[in-house]
């Protein structure tokens, strides 16, 4: 019951936020008349939403921008952390690489785009490459910030008892006291991810929900456009609380 | 060997520091002093004299800038597992059960996982703590959570105990409570301490030596040796006049901190 009670209280600002928007939406409609292939009714679109799941081209789409986002930002992850780790614990690489990615820091992972096309077609690399790019800065950052912030005194307690190798101080105090800091950028890192696969299958795609999108727009489908929006919304908000619920069981920071 | 070495041996060591704004700053000055096995050592100064400093060389934590300290003869160059320490600060590992933070030197004596569990077990009971295995740091009291930091030391069964005033962000019937504690496991467990204090009267309840420290740079002004048998009764009449003879002592090195400013 209190799981239940727990659950209710947790959806209900989404119910009252997907009423409100259907009603704005329905009223829209009423006022304007708009042609349903510009903007249909919520009703027609739910309608659509069932369909494109009955004939299971949503679920093509939507694994398809799953499978290549999880895919780039765990490569991304696997590049960054150890990176961060040992550019937060040595000031020479990091005066090295700090002005490189400051440089390249502020460039959209968006702005990488036409040269993904260019370098690696519209296959999946070309993609894979993007959110790469839309991942790997925040992980990066987040760490080096996470080792920085470690109290010096842990690093001396870890060496007084046996740390004698910087791989297992690494291991063993320097990881798991960045872990909070990590996981705040992994979180961040896929919400730009995600953000990024779905504008890359906009431009050159041939699946995923951004290629639904863009499609639906070439074929006068806003219902399908719209179908493809929802399914990112909804996505993006169970991303978040799934890395929120993992972070209070996998970390130690309150 | 012939020669039977001490388990700490400090020859004219100095430390110098360039501070951030480039000038050479002399921590320490030409520090000599043997420590026996087995000693209570209790260094007082006046904060900020470098007391920290010789303990961190001794630890292996930093270098001297010339001179030497020995552990058993060998030069000390890199932390070593014989030689625990304890901070003023607790250092912790938040992100480890009471248990695992017990646990965490053991690894490096070869100790498999049940033997692991067994001898942290063994230390939270000496410190009184064994119901608390389980519960998160940051669940505990500062008392608690220093008394896990002593048990994580002694765990490993180091010879040699280095405390750089481990009690002092303490109230004053925890600080009581632990040195009572700490003395106990020390008679028990023979092991040679080196602990830092500004508190003269727990310099006296703890140690069987003292050494004075000056205002910076830091040098030796005098030791005393403590004749008074343990448990110590501070309310005792030598107890008040060895406190008026360190007080007396302290009391010129802190006022010479205030005239170098």
């Amino acid at each position: 019951m209190r799981i239940l009670k727990y659950l209710m209280l947790k959806l209900l600002p989404f119910v009252y936020a997907i009423t409100l928007i259907t009603v704005v939406w329905q009223l829209v409609i009423v006022f304007t008349h708009p042609h349903p292939s510009i903007l249909p009714t919520p009703w027609a679109t739910a309608k659509n939403f069932i369909t494109l799941i009955e004939n299971g081209s949503l679920f093509i789409h939507t694994g398809a921008s799953l499978g290549r986002v999880f895919s780039a930002w765990l490569l991304s992850a696997c590049v960054a952390v150890p990176l961060g780790l040992i550019m937060g614990r040595s000031i020479l690489l990091e005066r090295i690489l700090d002005p490189i990615i400051e440089l390249f820091r502020p460039i959209s992972p968006l702005a990488w785009i036409p040269l993904a096309i260019l370098w690696f077609g519209i296959g999946e690399a070309g993609k894979i490459f993007v959110v790469f790019i839309g991942t790997f800065f925040p992980i990066l950052l987040s760490t080096v910030a996470g080792v920085k912030s470690i109290d010096p005194i842990l690093i001396n307690a870890g060496k007084v008892l046996g740390c004698r190798s910087h791989f297992s101080l690494f291991r063993k105090v320097i990881f798991p006291a960045a872990t909070p800091n990590i996981m705040v950028g992994l979180r961040i890192s896929f919400g730009t991810g995600w953000a990024a696969i779905i504008a890359a299958e906009l431009v050159a795609a041939r699946s995923g929900l951004g290629y639904l999108i863009a499609n639906g727009m070439e074929i006068l489908r806003a219902d399908h456009v719209l179908v493809g929006m929802i399914m990112i919304g909804l996505l993006g908000v169970c991303f978040d609380a799934f890395f929120r619920f993992i972070n209070r069981y996998l970390t130690w920071q309150a | 060997m012939s020669t039977q070495h001490q388990p700490l041996r400090i020859e004219n060591l100095s430390k110098i520091y360039t501070s951030s704004e480039g000038s050479q700053v002399t921590a320490l000055q030409e520090v000599s002093l043997d420590i026996h096995a087995g000693e209570f050592v209790v260094i007082v100064g006046p904060s900020g004299c470098g007391k920290s400093t010789l303990l961190n060389i001794l630890a292996g934590l930093e270098q001297s800038s010339s001179g030497q300290a020995l552990a058993y003869g060998k030069p000390i160059t890199q932390p070593d597992i014989d030689r625990g320490m304890v901070f003023q600060s607790y250092a912790l590992f938040p992100w480890l059960s009471v248990r695992g933070n017990v646990e965490f030197g053991l690894e490096q004596r070869g100790l498999d996982k049940t033997q692991r569990r067994a001898v942290a077990l063994e230390y939270l009971q000496l410190v009184g703590l064994s119901e608390f295995a389980d519960k998160r740091i940051h669940e505990l009291s500062g008392g608690m959570k220093q008394r896990v930091a002593i048990a994580r030391a002694f765990a490993i069964n180091p010879s040699i105990i280095l405390m750089d005033e481990p009690f002092g962000a303490l109230d004053a019937l925890t600080r009581r409570f632990l040195q009572g504690e700490l003395l106990r496991i020390w008679r028990s467990h023979q092991k040679t301490i080196v602990f830092i204090t500004h508190s003269v009267p727990e310099a006296i309840v703890l140690g069987s030596r003292i050494i004075i420290m000056t205002a910076r740079p830091a040098q030796i002004k005098s030791e005393v040796s403590v004749e008074l048998p343990y448990p110590r009764d501070t309310a005792s009449e030598d107890f008040r006049a060895l406190e008026q003879q360190l007080y007396a002592q302290l009391d010129e090195e802190v006022a010479r901190t205030f005239e170098m400013k």
